[in-house]
């Protein structure tokens, strides 16, 4: 296991290394920035950094990027901001852990941590496939009525002839829709 | 009294807050205000919506993202106030300015010298440039990308964008490790009194009277007794900090290092040049902004296409309670022009 710990002091690194004893293999590297190449070559599996950190907005963009590799960030909020870490927890504004840094706590809400990341990712991969379905099915529909209109097919027949032009052309049944309603705009003149 | 915790982050168009607290402002409202310092976007992001914060000094664009859910969980805020308009630029280092043609001094002529630098650099096969800005969500990202985008760059191809904290940029420029910033005062400034670069663009230039920072406050905030002093004494204070003799009393004020921690020297030229609190109605957030960044955010791919932004406009934009605050304070309503157009002629309508 990697862990980052993006902080100017050593001492939480330490903590983390302490509360992680144990894990092998184990690595956990201090940073007092947040250095994208450095993150590259080190490639850890989780990222630990505190909640009033000034990295967070360049990992926070990291993160929307859309990242070839993203990781799980933990914040932890200091004893200076009472009831903060809870409130985020429940408002699932972020994992942050609660009250500071104990090395008991470190490993299981890393562990949490990573596991919640890795449903979150698989999540918003299965939204992203099920919108580009939703996507394709309106596009698809849009053809079978172009072909209904125009051929004056049945709306089966409109989709096994789209079927067998997407068959025919090896190419999937959205993308052969899409082109032919764009090959009717040029006809109508839409896109001349 | 009545208590509330405002957070800020260390720049010039905090302005109003620190004015509001140091002449007293709050105090007039019956406000016993604490404000707190913050370290990043996504705090004050996340401290406001938990509450921890009961309003915030925020990038105008984040209080819509953060509503919409875009990047994140939906956290439903609201806009009720403008805190300045303008104060933004692009500076860019030594190194990528002197690779600009001789004379290129307008906004067009800058950006045509800057795509053709990128596109030999690709042609030979050199790495894209770099370019920061403050947050995804912000005046910052949005300006730098549809100038460089006006002259033919491609974002995604042809430049590498980096979120950096605004004081770590002037060090990164200092380093090479970023060939040009886009950052709100006082850092261009800082960076340019350092020998670090020149100013290429700057926001007034790009979008006179633009949007930049607004008050923002979680929805519920908008139902809260304290909604309505909290707006009397910015607007009073908006008022103070646009009085010219008042500059100078401002800038050492902000140079305290609880508030910007900058040299006052560093603060003091964008205030009055650029940034604009009070005057012309700059306190009111205005429709015609928030319409333009949803285009910005559906062209960049941060909101789906789908997405409500009349709704999301209504519910977040609030300048009815700006100027209830102007009208009760006695300051005025300002007459309300049409906001000018782009650099590049491009107009707006409230639609």
């Amino acid at each position: 296991m990697r862990v980052l710990v993006i902080d100017p002091d050593p001492a939480r690194a330490a903590l983390v290394a302490e509360g992680l004893d144990g894990v092998d293999p184990l690595e956990v590297r201090q940073s007092a920035q947040f250095d994208a190449a450095e993150a590259a070559s080190f490639s850890p599996d989780i990222i630990v950094v505190a909640c009033d950190s000034a990295d967070r907005d360049t990992l926070e963009s990291l993160r929307e990027a859309g990242e070839t590799n993203p990781r799980p960030v933990v914040m932890f909020a200091d004893r200076s901001e009472p009831g903060l870490a809870e409130q985020a927890i429940r408002a699932g504004v972020a994992a942050y852990i609660v009250d500071g840094l104990a090395p008991a706590r470190v490993r299981p809400i890393l562990e949490v941590a990573m596991t919640r990341f890795s449903l979150m990712q698989q999540l918003r991969g299965d939204l992203a496939k099920a919108k580009a379905n939703l996507e394709s099915r309106k596009v698809v529909d849009r053809a079978k009525g172009l072909l209904m209109k125009e051929r004056g097919l049945d709306e089966d027949a409109a989709y096994k002839l789209l079927r067998k032009l997407a068959m025919d052309t090896g190419r999937p049944l959205g993308a052969v829709a899409t082109d032919l309603l764009a090959f009717a705009g040029v006809l109508k003149g839409d896109a001349s | 009294m009545s208590s509330l915790t405002l957070g800020f982050i260390p720049l010039t168009d905090c302005a109003p807050l620190v004015a509001a607290e140091a002449k007293g402002f709050f105090a007039g409202e019956g406000l016993d205000v604490t404000l707190s310092r913050e370290a990043s976007w996504a705090t004050i992001r996340d401290k406001v919506t938990v509450g921890a914060l009961d309003a915030a000094h925020m990038l105008a664009p984040m209080a819509l993202a953060a509503t919409a859910g875009a990047g994140g969980p939906v956290a439903p805020m609201i806009a009720p106030l403008a805190l300045a308009v303008n104060g933004a630029g692009v500076t860019l280092s030594n190194r990528l300015s002197l690779a600009l043609p001789a004379g290129a001094e307008s906004l067009q002529e800058i950006a045509a010298g800057l795509a053709a630098f990128i596109g030999q650099r690709r042609a030979a096969g050199e790495p894209p440039l770099t370019f920061a800005v403050v947050f995804t969500y912000s005046m910052h990202n949005y300006a730098l990308r549809y100038w460089l985008a006006e002259a033919g760059v491609d974002l995604d191809r042809d430049v590498r964008l980096v979120v950096t904290p605004p004081p770590r940029m002037v060090e990164q420029l200092r380093t090479g490790q970023v060939d040009g910033v886009c950052v709100g005062a006082p850092w261009n400034t800082v960076a340019t009194r350092g020998g670090l670069g020149r100013v290429a663009l700057r926001t007034s230039q790009f979008w006179p009277g633009g949007p930049d920072k607004v008050l923002g406050a979680r929805a519920e905030f908008a139902d809260d007794d304290r909604l309505a002093p909290l707006l009397r004494a910015l607007v009073r204070a908006q008022a103070w900090c646009d009085v010219a003799d008042n500059r100078d009393e401002l800038a050492a004020l902000l140079a305290q290092p609880e508030y910007v921690g900058a040299a006052a020297e560093a603060i003091r030229p964008a205030l009055g040049e650029e940034l604009i609190f009070h005057r012309e109605g700059a306190c009111v957030p205005r429709l015609e902004h928030a319409q333009w960044f949803l285009t910005q955010m559906r062209r960049w791919k941060q909101v789906d296409g789908d997405l409500d932004a009349q709704a999301l406009i209504a519910s977040v934009y609030r300048p009815a309670l700006a100027l209830e605050a102007l009208g009760t304070t006695g300051l005025g309503a300002p007459v309300l022009v049409n906001p000018a157009p782009l650099f590049d002629g491009t107009t707006f309508d409230a639609g």
